[in-house]
């Protein structure tokens, strides 16, 4: 099919081709690539191939996962090795019943007292024999002066006065 | 008498002075690719030494204007200067890349023609770049008849007139032309019969030839 051609085509396309064919570049094309060239020349950093600058992508990449991963594994194990001693604080914190307030070098002592004819609570010599019901005043001293009464129960089972440490 | 010589087929044994099929020409032109990706801007230079005569001469086949034409080779230039490792030595030779970077560069000037109008339509044929030295462009523009067929050509569809120019003009093989235009050889045949066609009917409304000689052929490129 396209074997084909008109003639007078023919002709004029072998015309037209011959004319074409004397068409060279002019001076001011030929100037313009050499100042294309000398503008790489002078400007550019010799081209990165695309291949290279996906590998140095890539690598970045890798990098910046690997320092990710590496901070993870270190902020995990820092948790890991800090969280017995967070159990133990929260355990302190669930022991507020055997927690005093009060100053641990104290002194505590019993002394007994019975009711005297007034009808108040004194004290006795712990030597002498009861008359009444007789009770233990539990007095706790403590090192920075301050004294208090703990507790007073009947002294039914103990006959003493003792000396015992908090 | 009929025509039946296929000018794709039958070449000249200069019409190709840089467009030669040799293999030692393709390597050639992948070294100084090679070259130019990796930083060496004198291989553009050779590049264009080897090439750039041929790109013009199918950019002023595509074009109304020799500074176009001259424009659109520089940029094609810039462009293999910006992206030398875009090119695949295995889908092609260095030739038919730079014609399919030219290609689109022609395609696209002329999208953005469309939205000038144009003052001036009446001159299209100059191919010379300066006016007042005598050279090709003052000879083709003294031709009469070949100022008209410029005209009729450029007044052909850019598809059409681009496989004119790539197998009519430059003498190219299918296979290249196929390669350039990216797609197949057999679409390569049909756009050409057709825009042969084309251009003889266009040619005889101008009265440069005449149809009734061989008006067999115009009919059946219609077909």
């Amino acid at each position: 099919m396209t074997e084909t051609l008109h003639r007078d085509v023919a002709a004029l396309l072998g015309e037209y081709r011959r004319d074409l064919r004397d068409t060279s570049p002019s001076d001011d094309l030929d100037a313009r690539i050499d100042r294309l060239v000398a503008g790489v020349r002078r400007n550019s950093p010799p081209a990165v191939k695309p291949q290279l600058r996906r590998a140095q992508f890539w690598a970045a990449a890798a990098g910046i996962a690997a320092l990710a991963i590496g901070a993870g594994i270190f902020i995990g194990m820092n948790l890991q090795r800090s969280a017995p001693s967070a159990g133990l604080a929260q355990d302190a914190n669930l022991l507020p019943a055997d927690f005093s307030l009060w100053p641990t070098d104290s002194v505590a002592l019993q002394i007994p007292a019975e009711y005297s004819a007034q009808g108040k609570l004194v004290a006795v010599d712990p030597n002498s024999r009861s008359t009444g019901k007789r009770y233990w005043i539990d007095v706790v001293v403590s090192n920075d002066g301050t004294i208090r009464i703990d507790r007073i129960v009947p002294a039914e089972t103990n006959d003493d006065v003792t000396l015992q440490n908090p | 008498m009929r025509a039946r010589r296929n000018f794709s087929r039958a070449r000249c044994p200069n019409a190709r002075d840089s467009l030669g099929p040799g293999l030692k020409h393709d390597s050639d032109d992948a070294k100084q690719m090679a070259m130019l990706a990796a930083g060496d801007p004198g291989a553009l230079r050779e590049l264009y030494e080897r090439h750039g005569r041929a790109l013009l001469r199918f950019s002023a086949a595509m074009c109304r204007s020799r500074q176009s034409a001259e424009d659109l080779v520089h940029d094609t230039f810039v462009a293999l200067l910006r992206g030398p490792s875009l090119f695949d030595p295995a889908q092609g030779s260095v030739f038919a890349y730079l014609c399919g970077v030219l290609r689109h560069r022609i395609s696209r000037h002329y999208r953005q023609q469309k939205r000038w109008v144009a003052l001036d339509t009446g001159d299209e044929t100059p191919l010379s770049h300066d006016r007042h030295s005598p050279g090709p462009a003052d000879e083709i523009a003294r031709s009469q008849v070949t100022a008209a067929f410029r005209r009729a050509l450029l007044e052909l569809p850019l598809q059409h007139r681009e496989v004119i120019a790539l197998c009519d003009l430059e003498e190219l093989p299918y296979q290249t032309v196929a390669a350039i235009l990216d797609c197949p050889i057999g679409t390569v045949r049909s756009r050409l019969h057709r825009a042969r066609a084309l251009l003889t009917l266009r040619l005889a409304s101008l009265e440069l030839i005449d149809l009734d000689a061989e008006p067999s052929l115009v009919h059946e490129g219609m077909s």
